[in-house]
């Protein structure tokens, strides 16, 4: 692979950052207000780091993580084939040995994405290049973001019609949904995840920070919210 | 707010999903003159009754069967295409 | 109060004088009956029985006169369609409007504002230049706009829309109306009732005899009539009647929901129609901003509101006006509009003789009103389509002959 990519959300970020810097007179010495940008897995990508806000609310962009979609009715059996663990019904969840995830979106359908540290979905985007029939590779161009602290029900409560105080957390539910009128697909545990069609990816973003802000929340490092 | 039960997703809010129309078994195009085919093609079943629609949970692209009463909007069953007996 | 105008409220001499006469009963026979006491079918009865000297005919319906969607709409009036059929049809209607307050000697507040149809996109700008072209070749008032126009005629507009879908023109349309809808169906219903027509509320069809293809009568919840033509004039109710009959037709039923602002002094003056925000807004004489968007997303026979319309519909108008944050919603309501696949009507003969159709108005045959019941008087009377809406007839789905109506219908109702 060369060059490299842009989050779908970085453009959120540094609108963001543009506007924080003309609101200021002069260029401030509070670094701390101004977000960073980074390179991770050739995905360029900023954050911002007001680091002690992840108690309460955080949110960070993990776009970057590499991931793999794939479907159609032979999809299952060939991941099998490739080591990896089946979640046993659509909307489930299971961890990777070595890190990331792979959900279940449906009942042919599946998303692998890969932890800091792991690299799955490459070796799998690989393989699919000639793929058996009835294995179909999906191209994910999500935006992914994390969300942690202990504010973050009352922000889904705001933002989602769905209950989720309601759901049991140790069957590993996978949750497709709508939040702030964005498709997105939503993994709930001690961290968040979320994913949706990267288009929306700023949209997505900008809501979800205004109202992390107003409940005194901010955008943090992803270190501080970095899944298993 | 009007709920509607996905039979993968659950019940959910009807913003996440779409209305298909009503389920119509089209007889094959080559086997009909033109006058029946225009019948198929343009002609509903306008009065209001129960009635079996195609509904899609958006979020998860899910179609499925509802079976809903168009006069008072009551889902009155909803399954996969094909699954009805097995419910 | 001066006592004086209290004997005229106490005295039997003096009573309040009614728009129309309530007839106890019906009679056994017409020479027509029209089910709908909407516009379009009080309409048809007052050309009826002014232009045709046909009075022997009775208007049934099921509940007040305009108690459908001519009570409900929210009363924009225009001809800049996109067919040489609809906009014919509709510029001769617009025509009648002009005429109506002095035809009936009742003010209908009819009030030319002028009309902008907002584009956000090269392909909306694209569909308004073809309609400006069409409605120019049929001399009507209307031609494309560029956005300082659109900010001159309407000040306190957000043309970038919050950068969203910024305004890149408009379909301007000078004599776009709005009037005032339930006066028009009273002063149809009192024209008519003048003229010898019966109008019974309160009374519903049932249903309809049929003998060897001929209509012979309606029975109604107050009784058999017997009669030789049956005018159906029942927007959302359409497919009811058609199912008493037998006949197939491709309407479907979506309700169609709209809602008002409490009053403001007025700051409005022209009517603003946007597809791509799928909202258009007027303000009334009285000050409320009247506003409604597309239809519903599903079939549905009942008249309920809904949050998520009224939610969707600030979300888009806050767009476009921002200032409006703080106005209050005082009503909101729904009617259900009879949808046809190619958004033009369903008029004229049927298969079945005497049996008449005046149907597929789906959210756009307020303006229609005057022009239908025209038209509709003379198909009935004659019992030949009149010659502007030949083409709207049932038959044109099996004759594979669309009029293609969308592009000027869809939002701008
Ligand atoms: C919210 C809304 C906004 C709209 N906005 C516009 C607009 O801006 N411009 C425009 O041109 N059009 C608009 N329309 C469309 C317009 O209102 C209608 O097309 C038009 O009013 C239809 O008039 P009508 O007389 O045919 O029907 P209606 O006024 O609906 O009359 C039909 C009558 O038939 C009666 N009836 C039904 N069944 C029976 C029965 N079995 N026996 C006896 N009586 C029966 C009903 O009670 C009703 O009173 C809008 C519609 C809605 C709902």
């Amino acid at each position: 692979m060369t060059g490299f990519r842009v989050s779908p959300i970085c453009d959120a970020m540094r609108l963001a950052q543009r506007a924080t810097s003309e609101k200021m007179a002069k260029p401030s010495s509070e670094e701390s207000l101004i977000a960073t940008e980074r390179e991770i897995n050739q995905m360029r990508f900023a954050q911002g780091n007001s680091s002690g806000h992840s108690t309460t609310l955080g949110i960070t962009d993990l776009s970057f993580l590499t991931r793999f979609g794939v479907k159609g009715a032979a999809a299952a059996a060939w991941l099998h084939a490739q080591n990896l663990p089946i979640p046993d019904a659509p909307n489930r969840w299971l961890p990777l040995r070595g890190g990331g995830l792979i959900a279940r979106l449906g009942f042919n359908e599946f998303l692998i994405e890969d932890s800091i540290n792991s690299s799955i979905a490459p070796q799998l985007i690989e393989l699919s290049q000639h793929p058996p029939a009835k294995v179909y590779p999906v191209l994910r161009q999500d935006a992914a973001i994390a969300l942690g602290g202990s504010l973050i029900l009352d922000l889904l409560a705001q933002t989602c019609s769905l209950h989720f105080r309601a759901l049991n957390l140790s069957e590993c539910p996978v949750v497709l949904t709508t939040m702030v009128g964005v498709n997105v697909t939503i993994i709930p545990g001690e961290i968040y995840r979320i994913w949706c069609d990267g288009t929306y990816g700023v949209y997505l973003w900008q809501t979800l920070l205004n109202i992390i802000e107003e409940m005194q929340g901010g955008a943090v490092e992803f270190e501080q919210l970095l899944p298993l | 707010m009007k709920l509607i039960t996905c039979p993968i997703n659950g019940t959910r809010p009807v913003s996440e999903f779409v209305y298909g129309g009503e389920l119509r078994l089209i007889s094959d195009p080559q086997a009909l003159d033109d006058q029946t085919w225009a019948e198929q093609v343009f002609y509903r079943n306008g009065a209001p009754g129960i009635k079996k629609e195609w509904w899609c949970h958006v979020p998860s692209n899910t179609w499925f069967i509802a079976e809903r009463n168009t006069a008072t909007d009551e889902t009155l069953n909803t399954y996969l295409y094909g699954e009805e007996d097995s419910r | 109060m001066p006592f004086r105008l209290l004997k005229f409220a106490l005295s039997k001499e003096h009573p309040e004088p009614r728009m129309f006469q309530s007839r106890d009963r019906l009679k056994s026979s017409y020479d027509a009956v029209i089910i709908g006491g909407g516009g379009h079918g009080l309409a048809a009865a007052y050309y009826l029985s002014r232009d045709y000297d046909m009075s022997n005919i009775a208007v049934i319906e099921k509940g007040y006169i305009g108690s459908g969607n001519t009570g409900r709409n929210t009363t924009i009036i225009r001809s800049n369609y996109l067919t040489p059929e609809g906009v014919k049809f509709y510029d001769e209607s617009v025509r009648l409007w002009q005429d109506l307050s002095q035809d009936f000697d009742l003010n209908l507040f009819y009030s030319t504002r002028g009309h902008f149809t907002l584009a956000h996109t090269d392909s909306a700008l694209r569909t308004m230049r073809w309609r400006a072209e069409v409605n120019k070749h049929f001399g009507i008032d209307s031609e494309v706009v560029s956005p300082d126009d659109i900010q001159s005629a309407c000040p306190p507009m957000n043309l970038a829309c919050g950068g969203h879908a910024p305004v890149l023109g408009a379909l301007y349309h000078a004599p776009g109306s709005i009037a005032r809808h339930d006066a028009v169906a009273w002063g149809y219903g009192r024209g008519a009732d003048q003229r010898g027509v019966e109008i019974h509320q309160q009374t519903e069809v049932l249903g309809i005899t049929v003998q060897s293809g001929r209509v012979t009568g309606v029975d109604t919840n107050r009784g058999h009539v017997s009669t030789p033509k049956v005018l159906c004039a029942v927007a959302g109710f359409t497919p009811r009647i058609l199912d008493m009959v037998g006949l197939r037709s491709p309407l479907y039923i979506h309700p169609l929901q709209a809602l008002v602002s409490e009053p403001m002094k007025p700051w409005l003056d022209p009517i603003i129609v946007s597809g791509s925000l799928h909202v258009y807004v007027s303000q009334t004489a009285r000050g409320e901003l009247v506003m409604g968007a597309s239809l519903d997303p599903y079939e549905l026979h009942s008249t309920r509101s809904t949050f998520d319309f009224a939610e969707g519909l600030a979300a888009h108008m806050l767009e476009l006006f921002p200032f409006l944050s703080h106005v209050k919603i005082v009503r909101q309501w729904a009617g259900l509009a009879d949808m046809t696949p190619d958004f033009a009507p369903i008029m004229g003969k049927t298969p079945i003789e005497g049996f008449y159709l005046d149907s597929g108005w789906g959210t756009w045959g307020f303006k229609a009103t005057p022009v239908a019941g025209k038209t509709m008087a003379h198909t009935v009377a004659c019992d030949r389509n009149h010659d502007l809406i030949q083409e709207f007839s049932l038959s044109r789905f099996k004759d594979y002959q669309l009029v293609g109506e969308k592009g000027a219908a869809s939002v701008g109702h």
